[in-house]
């Protein structure tokens, strides 16, 4: 039995469908993750190359905050799935109203509803309005489990921070059909931001029709850029407009992380217990000045230095996840072998990764880097299931707690290596 | 110009079309629209599949003259499709003039001169050069209220039913044709047996019935029950992402905070539901009709001040929308709707609501209790 209770302000309730509203940009649906003194919405999309974190602190977003899962001590967690749509009916706009009109609302209450004794496990919202007017809904879920991305910040030494609202008027520049955006930071003080769109022709034909727009801003306009000269990143205009859009309802700083292209990138905002970052898988430039060669040292340094590296370079690749449906399936049942004896793995595997995994390369060069090393493909992946970028020993896999993996990151290594990225843990429960 | 006429049954002219408008698209679910004419004004009503109705009566305090001639009884030769005597109201043996008339076609009818209605959301300069234009100063239409002109006359059964819109310099006639009257029963609803009976503000309920139809649902049910004289009214529906209820309690479960105080919303702050009866107060009222049904009454919720819902023995439902069209003018807009069949299923609804709402303050329990009582 699961205990989840908590409630809202009519302003949290708001900034709640911000966030859904951001987050079903990204995905169908919404992951909820409830621990002892946050709670977490994730949303991983499906091309799997953007995850978005966004954690609400117990103490400080909530009025009330109650959370005991039911298994996994303090570390344990609640975790389930719903439709965004479904919540977001739910958590309407305008339920923050100063004016107390109709629709406002008093409060907001949610429990979750996952007793033995109940024939139904239901998400309850309960919005409490001014009134006397009480709208209860109970709505269905998935319990999953949830995996994270990590990501390594102290290897990331190209950081920039804005605020969002200067953001925001930036990104009404770029076209609304375009895929990418180039993040560039010129030799001249200035850093440009260009949105465009990849393969326009294919042969002769036109594909799409190109439109690209650069927006130069001068870096002394950025709160912090820290960003070596010269160097590309780029990423998804779609996501980076969902992300600006929505930190500029926070009147934050937007914050970005990156080391070099193929590397994830993050971006982080957040205020008032609201805390959220966005992990994005990048390509750019890799034959520019951003010579590939510095980066593998600080990775392997780092990677000595903390575990959570592993994940950090990780979930660069969570672009990457996408081989492992080509994979045939011999070698599935290869690796899952070496998974189910992961305690006895041997400890030098993440040493050869830096030679196969940080070589520079595009995704588009999957042929390139996919055979060289096949075990550490997965490793690529950096899912951990327990959010906390600072801790000590990482569980790349975890499943909802019931595992304690403390053995370290060969073990983790180990373990993921019998899973493909895009599957739950729960499905492969039986290995252990 | 009004007066010129002797002969038609009907001639009634008022100085907007927009009133008409505004309660005709209330009940704009069906194509062919029943009217009777009476001494007390217009009846429209419409009717679906004889499981749901609705029906706008024009009073004729929205005209400005309202002349109504009932036709003689010595009148043999005119067609007999007049005699309504299945209206229950209006019982006497009179016949009273009825036909069917497009509904749709009506409304376009009325919006012909939208453009200059000093009310709607049109833009300014669509809605004041005209009238400017044309005259101008002191006198122009729209200062003396004569911009909108609507004249709408039935000379005889049987004759089309004839609009006159003038507007400045402007006048349309439309004519729409009129079509004899489908036998049509009434949704019988006996208002002397009511199992339950409220009045709330219209936007509550439209309110409520939005947020039931996130969930997607096949039907709606109404839940009433009085526990310590405080009443309760819920609307339910369930989809498949999961289930709704919005409740109305007469006695807020906790004062509305100081830090938002609400500030246009009416006394009714502390009186949800102004009035409240149950045949049965012993028992937890239920009901269930199609959702997609009731949302057809939606624009007549959002529109109307007062909604009196009333649900009588049978389990017939009745919204009565009080909609004030025009400052202390008042209008009624009536629908009924037929109940949906109980099933056993039902059952475990209920349970659920129980189990779910356990712990609230006086929510929980009191279904059980009711039912055990009873």
């Amino acid at each position: 039995m699961v205990v989840l209770n908590f409630t809202l302000t009519p302003e949290a309730a708001s900034k709640i469908h911000d966030l859904l509203v951001c987050l079903g940009k990204f995905s169908d649906t919404v992951a909820i993750e409830a621990r002892r003194e946050r709670l977490t919405f994730t949303a991983l999309n499906s091309s799997k190359s953007a995850y978005a974190a966004l954690t609400l602190e117990g103490k400080q977003f909530f009025s009330t905050y109650e959370c005991i899962p039911s298994h996994g001590g303090l570390d344990g967690r609640f975790a389930c799935s719903m439709y965004t749509k479904a919540l977001l009916s739910v958590f309407k706009g305008r339920l923050y109203d100063p004016l107390g009109r109709d629709g406002a609302i008093d409060r907001c209450e949610v429990s979750v509803q996952d007793r033995a004794d109940e024939t139904q496990c239901r998400f309850i919202v309960k919005m409490i309005c001014n009134q006397g007017v009480i709208k209860t809904y109970k709505l269905t879920y998935e319990a999953v489990d949830v995996m994270h991305a990590l990501f390594d910040r102290n290897s990331a030494t190209n950081r920039w921070s804005m605020n969002a609202g200067a953001m925001k008027e930036y990104i009404e520049f770029f076209g609304t059909k375009t895929e990418m955006l180039d993040i560039f930071a010129g030799e001249d003080g200035r850093a440009v931001f260009k949105s465009y769109t990849e393969k326009i022709s294919n042969g002769k034909e036109i594909l799409k029709h190109p439109l690209v727009t650069a927006v130069a801003v001068n870096t002394s306009d950025f709160e912090e850029f820290k960003v070596q000269p010269g160097l590309h990143i780029v990423i998804s205009v779609k996501d980076f407009k969902a992300i600006v859009i929505h930190a500029d309802t926070l009147k934050t700083s937007l914050k970005a992380y990156y080391s070099h292209p193929t590397r994830p990138l993050q971006f982080s905002y957040g205020c008032d217990g609201l805390l959220c970052e966005f992990t994005l898988m990048t390509s750019g430039d890799y034959n520019g000045a951003t010579a590939p060669t510095p980066a593998p040292a600080p990775q392997i340094a780092s990677r000595v230095a903390s575990r959570a590296v592993s994940a950090a370079t990780a979930e660069a690749r969570d672009n990457r996840s996408m081989p492992p449906p080509v994979e045939p399936a011999s070698r599935r049942s290869a690796r899952r072998e070496v998974g189910s004896r992961q305690p006895s793995s041997p400890p030098t595997r993440p040493q050869d990764d830096p030679e196969s995994l940080f070589v520079n390369q595009g995704e588009e060069e999957d042929t390139q880097w996919e055979p060289v090393d096949y075990n550490n493909e997965e490793e690529a992946l950096g899912w951990d299931a327990s959010t906390d970028r600072n801790a000590g020993n990482f569980a790349t896999f975890q499943d909802s707690g019931s595992f304690s993996r403390s053995d370290g990151v060969q073990g983790n290594a180990d373990s993921m290596e019998g899973i493909a990225p895009t599957q739950r843990v729960s499905q492969i429960k039986g290995l252990w | 110009m009004d007066e010129e006429d002797e002969l038609p049954l009907l001639t009634a002219v008022s100085s907007s079309a927009r009133q008409l408008y505004l309660l005709l698209r209330c009940i704009n679910f069906a194509e062919k629209a029943h009217v009777q004419i009476n001494e007390g004004g217009l009846q429209f009503s419409v009717d679906e599949a004889s499981v749901m109705e609705g029906s706008a009566f024009i009073s004729k305090d929205l005209f400005t003259t309202y002349t109504f001639r009932a036709p003689a009884p010595q009148r043999p030769s005119q067609r007999e499709i007049g005699d309504s005597d299945d209206e229950e109201d209006e019982d006497p043996d009179e016949t009273l003039p009825t036909f069917q008339i497009s509904l749709p076609a009506l409304l376009e009818t009325l919006q012909i001169f939208g453009l200059t209605d000093t009310n709607t959301s049109k833009p300014p300069w669509a809605r004041d050069n005209p009238a400017s234009t044309a005259t101008g100063g002191a006198f122009t239409n729209n200062v003396l209220g004569m911009n909108n002109m609507c004249r709408i006359a039935y000379d005889a059964p049987g004759s089309p039913l004839s609009i006159v819109l003038t507007e400045a310099t402007i006048r349309t006639t439309c004519n729409l044709t009129t079509y004899e009257p489908a036998f049509n029963e009434e949704i019988p609803f006996d208002r002397q047996a009511l199992a339950l009976k409220t009045i709330m503000r219209g936007t509550w309920l439209y309110d409520a019935v939005s947020e039931l139809s996130s969930t997607s649902p096949e039907k709606l049910t109404l839940w009433a029950r009085t526990r310590g004289r405080k009443p309760y009214f819920a609307l339910s529906s369930s989809g498949t992402l999961g289930s709704a209820r919005v409740e109305f309690n007469n006695t807020p479960i906790r004062p509305p905070p100081p830090s938002n105080p609400p500030a246009d919303t009416p006394p009714p702050a502390s009186n949800l539901l102004e009035t409240f009866q149950l045949s049965d107060p012993t028992s937890t009222f239920r009901a269930s009709y199609k959702f997609s049904l009731i949302q057809r009454a939606a624009r007549a919720m959002s529109v109307a001040t007062k909604v009196s819902v009333r649900v009588d023995e049978q389990g017939v439902l009745s919204l009565q929308f009080m909609i004030e069209v025009e400052a202390g003018k008042v209008s009624f807009v009536d629908f009924r709707f037929v109940p949906l069949v109980e099933e056993d299923e039902n059952e475990g609804d209920e349970t659920q609501f129980l189990g779910g709402e356990g712990e609230e303050s006086d929510g929980s329990v009191m279904e059980d209790e009711d039912e055990r009582r009873a």
